[in-house]
């Protein structure tokens, strides 16, 4: 038989255990209600100061003081919340005031930390009050994935030639993490990128072209017309696939005649991308190809033949409306679907 | 006889007490390994998500595009106000699929009225077998919108059906009476554009019993204070919060829950969908995406996503929560024999050689070992071989260390997103605690019980489902 003492003990060891995690519970109950009950009285405290300092036609110093005496961590949770709803001018005196504070300098010295959970925060808080900080574009090169991302998003709004330089070879960047931050930054900076962004394409292959393409789409600047031309040709399928979106996006006459052939593409991702992307761009002299596409033995090539035909307008209608009495069922059947959807499900 | 009999229970308990304490302490030395990983995980979770600018990176034109799928079974109530939630939800690329899995109500009728349908040719892409579709409807108002109406099949055949109507990159699969989050599919999506290799995420499901609904949401949070449905919540936490957590930062999810799970569409239509034979069809899909990824290659980690981001309705009567704890465990026993050759397999890597026999021997052999536990020290007690003392003694030790990591696991809740604010959610929690081990969780063996000697005799029926209804919001 187990020993009774051997019970008591492990029992013993078991009444401590669930005593701490009952206490800790407890007390952490306590802690936040009286630690959120502080925060909220200074943060609203510290939110008033720095409102006052950046709406006033000048500082008040004394006002300064009484924002530098609060704790860190609510200065940084007041300049926070505000910078979310500043621009312009504001968010310049509120740069200004967040400098005087130290809370620039502290931001700056997290970035330079060892341990990335600081230097992601330091990042956080240099992106959110938009400091133009090179502390901030050296971690565009940092070892962790998240303090990369971080430092993109701060990019966005740095739109200088070094930063869309820095961001433009991210694009290659093997943790889709950073690389999804720098499209996305790439694209807030708008038109700015497009002649960088053209250039880069013109050279690139593979992911970074890929990543590159689906900005470069978003964008629609006609100076992407010759990469996308290029990369078209591409053998990586999901390159192809892109450029062909952009070549919708970008809807010149050469786009028009490069998505004609894309159509007839061996796979048929691109093919539906071809076939998208004419409808896109209303190519009403598309419409028998299109039409053809409709008997493609792939369902989505069908599929986005029949929504491009009726994003054509009038002449795609008068395929679509011949399609049903067609003796190709699957053509008839497509079309007779994408005719009866209301306008709203067509797009 | 007597006698022979007691001497024989004394030698039962002998050499059976060891095993059996030795499996309680072992399977909680197990999970206190896991609430160490998942504090780990959360910890660092945490750095990522404070502060950052969520709605400006996912509100990205970049971002994929979702299916949700929805299954639909006689829900002409409240249809409406579920699937207005759904069109609400944040997110910038979103289609609605609600596939009335042959209602025998006005479902479509109410789908008709409320939502503009017309109905539309019914073709569409069939690459998965299923029941035959009856009907198709779009909607002139909401471009989103796709309903489908098919004869009756089940779950796993509805959402079959939806898998072929969906252009998303991303599918989600939920139940039709789970509550999402405004900013859930945010939150979810994460890990597809941060991480490479994902294959499905999955979020962590909270019980509404007790709390506020409006519209479709959750409108104030509070632990209810009906025994069943209370002492669920502390299982759903310590389930979500440190069991598939902790597993997540070991490298082994293979549960995604059926009420809320985000996959890549391609992998699950790739895989054939849904099984339509199996009472654990969420369990199984996750499994063989997980085991197609170590055959094939592909994409195959399951990531867990830990913010609270969907609310279900959890049953408050016995006989309800019998038959889903029953079904339950017969879908973890067949999905485990069905992929029985990844046990210890190390073709399968971590997932064959640690988290496969943990389920195993941990999740589908728990109710044995400790039925047998209990039925010992019951005849033990019975034929006077173990005194009230030891009996008590020896009951406490094994349930003991169970509760303190429960404990634990409330403290991570509350370490973390703190959703229960009040003390009396705290009190409550607590309490149901402390209740689960007296009586709940030895019901819950014999149900388990139950749920594997159905699945030995080939059982494969779902049972009623009763759902009380959300509650709404009071005026104040």
């Amino acid at each position: 038989m187990i020993s009774q003492s051997l019970l008591n003990i492990v029992m013993l060891v078991e009444i401590a255990l669930l005593a701490l995690g009952v206490g800790v519970f407890f007390a952490h109950g306590v802690w936040l209600f009286f630690e959120e009950k502080r925060l909220s009285r200074l943060t609203k405290s510290a939110r008033d100061s720095v409102a006052r300092l950046i709406t006033r036609g000048h500082i008040n110093v004394e006002e300064m003081q009484v924002l530098q005496l609060l704790p860190n961590d609510v200065q940084v949770l007041a300049f926070l919340e505000i910078s979310r709803n500043v621009s312009g001018s504001q968010k310049e005196r509120l740069r200004f005031v967040a400098r005087q504070i130290g809370v620039v300098d502290r931001a700056r010295k997290l970035c330079e930390s060892k341990r990335w959970a600081r230097r992601l925060r330091g990042t956080r808080i240099l992106s959110r009050l938009d400091v133009a900080d090179p502390v901030v574009l050296q971690l565009l090169a940092d070892p962790h994935p998240a303090v990369r991302a971080q430092a993109a998003e701060w990019a966005a709004s740095q739109p200088s030639a070094p930063v869309i330089s820095a961001m433009l070879t991210l694009l290659a960047d093997p943790a889709t993490q950073a690389r999804f931050a720098v499209q996305n930054a790439l694209l807030r900076m708008g038109g700015i990128v497009a002649r960088p962004l053209a250039e880069f394409l013109e050279s690139q292959s593979g992911r970074a072209a890929e990543a590159g393409l689906r900005v470069a789409e978003s964008l629609a600047e006609p100076s992407f017309g010759p990469p996308a031309l290029r990369l078209s040709r591409a053998d990586d399928i999901g390159v192809r696939v892109a450029a062909a979106k952009l070549l919708g996006a970008v809807a010149d006459a050469a786009a028009a005649q490069r998505l004609m052939e894309l159509v007839g593409d061996d796979e048929s991702r691109v093919r539906a991308a071809a076939a998208q992307s004419l409808g896109r761009m209303q190519h009403w002299q598309a419409g028998s190809t299109l039409a053809e596409r409709l008997r493609d033995p792939t369902w989505r090539v069908r599929r986005e033949a029949g929504l491009a035909l009726r994003a054509l307008g009038a002449p795609g209608a008068l395929f679509l409306r011949r399609t049903p009495k067609s003796d190709d069922r699957f053509a008839a059947d497509m079309a007779q679907q994408v005719l009866d959807l209301p306008t709203a499900a067509a797009g | 006889m007597n006698d022979i009999l007691a001497a024989v229970v004394n030698q039962v308990l002998i050499r059976g007490q060891f095993v059996v304490l030795l499996y309680f302490l072992g399977v909680n030395g197990w999970y206190l390994i896991l609430l160490i990983s998942s504090l780990l995980e959360l910890r660092r979770h945490m750095v990522l998500i404070t502060d950052e600018s969520r709605h400006l990176l996912l509100s990205s034109t970049l971002s994929p595009t979702i299916s949700i799928l929805a299954p639909a079974y006689n829900e002409e109530a409240t249809i409406e106000t579920s699937l207005r939630a759904l069109l609400a939800l944040q997110y910038p690329s979103l289609e609605v699929i609600v596939i009335s899995d042959g209602s025998k109500d006005r479902t479509i009728s109410v789908l008709t009225e409320k939502f503009d349908l017309v109905p539309v040719k019914t073709i569409y892409e069939r690459r998965i077998k299923t029941k035959p579709v009856r009907s198709l409807y779009r909607s002139s108002t909401y471009s989103a919108l796709v309903v489908v109406d098919k004869e009756n099949g089940g779950k796993a055949d509805a959402l079959n059906v939806g898998l072929g109507f969906a252009r998303g990159e991303l599918v989600c699969a939920m139940d039709a009476d789970t509550l999402i989050e405004a900013d859930g599919l945010q939150r979810m999506v994460r890990p597809f554009l941060y991480g490479t290799n994902v294959v499905a995420t999955g979020g962590t499901i909270r019980v509404v019993n007790g709390s506020e609904v409006k519209l479709g949401r959750v409108f104030k949070t509070a632990v209810p204070t009906n025994l069943l449905a209370g002492v669920q919540v502390v299982e759903y936490l310590r389930a979500f919060l440190f069991g598939r957590l902790g597993w997540n930062r070991l490298g082994g999810n293979i549960i995604i829950s059926g009420a809320f799970g985000l996959f890549q569409r391609e992998a699950v239509v790739n895989a054939g969908g849904y099984l339509h034979d199996t009472v654990g069809e969420d369990m199984e899909l996750v499994l063989r995406l997980k085991r197609l990824s170590y055959e094939q290659g592909g994409p195959g980690k399951i990531a867990f996503v830990p913010d609270p981001v969907a609310w279900t309705e959890v049953p408050e009567s016995a006989n309800v929560l019998g038959r889903q704890r029953d079904r339950w465990h017969r879908g973890l026993a067949d999905v485990l024999w069905r992929h029985r050759k990844m046990l210890f397999n190390p073709r399968y890597g971590v997932t064959g050689l640690f988290v496969f026999p943990y389920y195993a021997f941990v999740e589908l052999l728990s109710p044995v070992i400790e039925a047998i536990g209990l039925v010992s020290l019951a005849l033990g007690l019975a034929f006077g071989v173990v005194d009230w003392e030891f009996a008590g003694l020896f009951y406490l030790t094994a349930y003991g260390l169970g509760t303190a990591l429960t404990a634990f696991t409330l403290i991570l809740e509350d370490l973390s997103f703190h959703r229960y604010e009040t003390f009396r959610d705290r009190a409550l929690l607590f309490c149901w605690a402390l209740v689960e081990n007296l009586g709940y969780r030895q019901i819950t063996v014999y149900w388990r019980l139950r749920g594997l000697w159905k699945f030995l005799r080939g059982r494969k029926d779902w049972g009623a489902m009763e759902r009380k209804g959300f509650r709404p919001v009071t005026a104040s």
